[in-house]
């Protein structure tokens, strides 16, 4: 008698696949609308490069172009790019235990490559920069804006400048990243730039390129 | 039987809309991310060129660097002595004509000495006056800008008439046993570190101390210095002592454009759902009409 009175879902679970399928229809549609609410706030622009901050023209004697017997020059200090905005402190960086380069553990510091030459001595100077940290721009975010003939001035300890120009910006995947052009032997002296670029690679949290400026000692 | 066949096919076409709205839920996931934009090559079209005056004997000059073709020159090195190495300087690969003249001789006046040099881009070259004077002659020597990992790479020029036949060392390493007045040897690869160079001629011998890094190349020049053996040390290239392995890693995404999770999957999956239990419900009540009639 029970039963008779709960004659309809009795019906119901007689045939089990309709029931099932109305039940799943439900699921589906409640999931897809907590699903369409979520997409709808997900996302967002890259941060607009915007105006950089003033940063003004370092003064100090320019060290001179390198010549064949020059004194050992300084270690550098801090860095300064007017054009984009840049001014800091130099750390300084090693070789992690993998035999990666050491990044700096602040981004908004930038730090010099203790295994590459001195600023101003014979050879490439390797410095690199964070683009960004998990919430916002980082010290090197405008170095590609950089333009061939832009000015970079790295103070050294004993207060001299060493004045580079730059001579090529570059954006290289980081698996064919230009080894050799970065960290390989040249006769004169240089600059390499380094942060990262390029498309943001949210399943591995890097990003999938470098940005390298090149620059070149410039003579006073 | 007509009954069982109608059941039969909602049935089936309500498990083909599920696994259909299943697929869509799941599909985002597979969608892999687009590679960046391909590398360029970072080589800029430029080579290096350094001038030096390596004649015991000759008289001071002044060294004219023009580009092949151009009058006027491009770089001018004005009383240049005996024992003087320029820096490196960067030029535009082409070809030019390095030229000497004597000191002080107007620009105009026909050079002691010419040669032509085809520079290379990423190639450095020395342009040397070698040899007796007279007999003086410019020579071009290659300069190397790579090295083994972990080596540091050596070589001699040898600029001492005094002594025309020096055998050279860098700590244990023999660079040349019988090395002739103005030849060069080519590059040799030394262990890091500070060593004692050893010339030693016929009749003289001279040591001195040098510093020799790991990924860069040096030039030992013998010379005669007041009637005295002397080595000069040249660094010709600096690299990085080690390569770090790989890209660094100088970026956490905050700054990246992030991409919307696709609104159209849910979209279709709210539809595929909606039809789902339009079916479902259909044919819960298709279903109850026989039954009721049956009784």
């Amino acid at each position: 008698m029970r039963y008779g009175r709960h004659a309809s879902p009795a019906r119901l679970i007689r045939r089990p696949w309709a029931a099932a399928a109305a039940l799943i229809g439900v699921v589906l549609v409640c999931g897809a609308a907590a699903g369409l609410a979520w997409a709808s706030h997900t996302g967002h622009p890259a941060t607009p490069a915007g105006t950089p901050p003033l940063v003004p023209v370092p003064r100090g004697k320019w060290a001179a172009a390198t010549q064949a017997k020059s004194a050992p020059v300084p270690p550098p200090t801090a860095l300064d790019i007017p054009a984009i905005g840049v001014e800091t402190r130099l750390i300084r960086l090693g070789l992690t235990r993998a035999g990666t380069l050491q990044v700096p553990s602040s981004t908004a510091v930038a730090g010099w490559y203790t295994g590459s030459p001195r600023p101003g001595a014979t050879g490439a100077a390797v410095i690199a920069g964070h683009i960004d940290s998990y919430l916002g721009p980082g010290v090197f975010f405008r170095l590609r804006e950089l333009k061939p003939g832009n000015l970079i001035y790295v103070r050294r300890r004993h207060g001299t400048l060493a004045v580079f120009k730059v001579t090529a910006v570059r954006t290289f995947l980081k698996k064919k990243f230009p080894t050799a052009d970065v960290y390989g032997p040249v006769p004169d002296a240089q600059l390499r730039l380094i942060t990262c670029g390029g498309t943001f690679d949210y399943s591995t949290g890097h990003y999938l390129s470098n940005v390298i400026v090149f620059a070149v000692l410039a003579t006073a | 039987m007509r009954t069982a066949s109608r059941l039969t096919k909602p049935a089936k076409t309500a498990v083909a809309v599920t696994i259909a709205a299943v697929g869509l839920i799941l599909g985002p996931f597979a969608i892999a991310m687009s590679p960046a934009s391909a590398s360029t090559s970072a080589s800029t079209g430029v080579g290096w060129i350094r001038l030096a005056h390596l004649s015991p004997n000759a008289p001071a000059v002044d060294v004219y660097l023009y580009s092949f073709g151009n009058s006027s020159a491009q770089i001018v090195l004005r009383h240049v002595s005996y024992g003087t190495v320029s820096p490196f300087e960067q030029v535009t690969a082409g070809e030019y004509t390095v030229a000497m003249r004597a000191a002080g001789a107007p620009a105009s006046s026909k050079p002691v000495l010419s040669t032509a040099v085809d520079v290379l881009a990423g190639h450095a070259y020395t342009v040397a006056g070698m040899g007796p004077y007279p007999g003086l002659r410019l020579q071009i020597i290659a300069d190397r800008l790579t090295t083994p990992p972990g080596k540091a790479l050596v070589r001699v020029i040898q600029a001492s008439l005094n002594q025309q036949v020096v055998a050279v060392r860098v700590g244990h390493t023999a660079l040349s046993r019988q090395l002739k007045f103005a030849t060069v040897t080519g590059y040799r690869a030394v262990l890091p570190g500070t060593w004692t160079v050893r010339v030693a001629g016929s009749s003289e011998s001279t040591t001195d101390s040098v510093s020799l890094a790991a990924g860069s190349l040096y030039t030992l020049v013998v010379l005669d210095s007041h009637g005295k053996l002397v080595i000069d040390v040249l660094t010709d290239a600096q690299g990085s002592k080690v390569d770090p392995a790989g890209a660094p890693q100088t970026g956490f995404g905050g700054t990246a454009a992030r991409p919307g999770a696709a609104l159209l999957p849910w979209a279709a999956v709210g539809v595929a759902g909606l039809l789902t239990v339009a079916t479902g419900t259909a044919l819960v009540m298709r279903r109850r009409r026989p039954a009721l009639h049956a009784r």
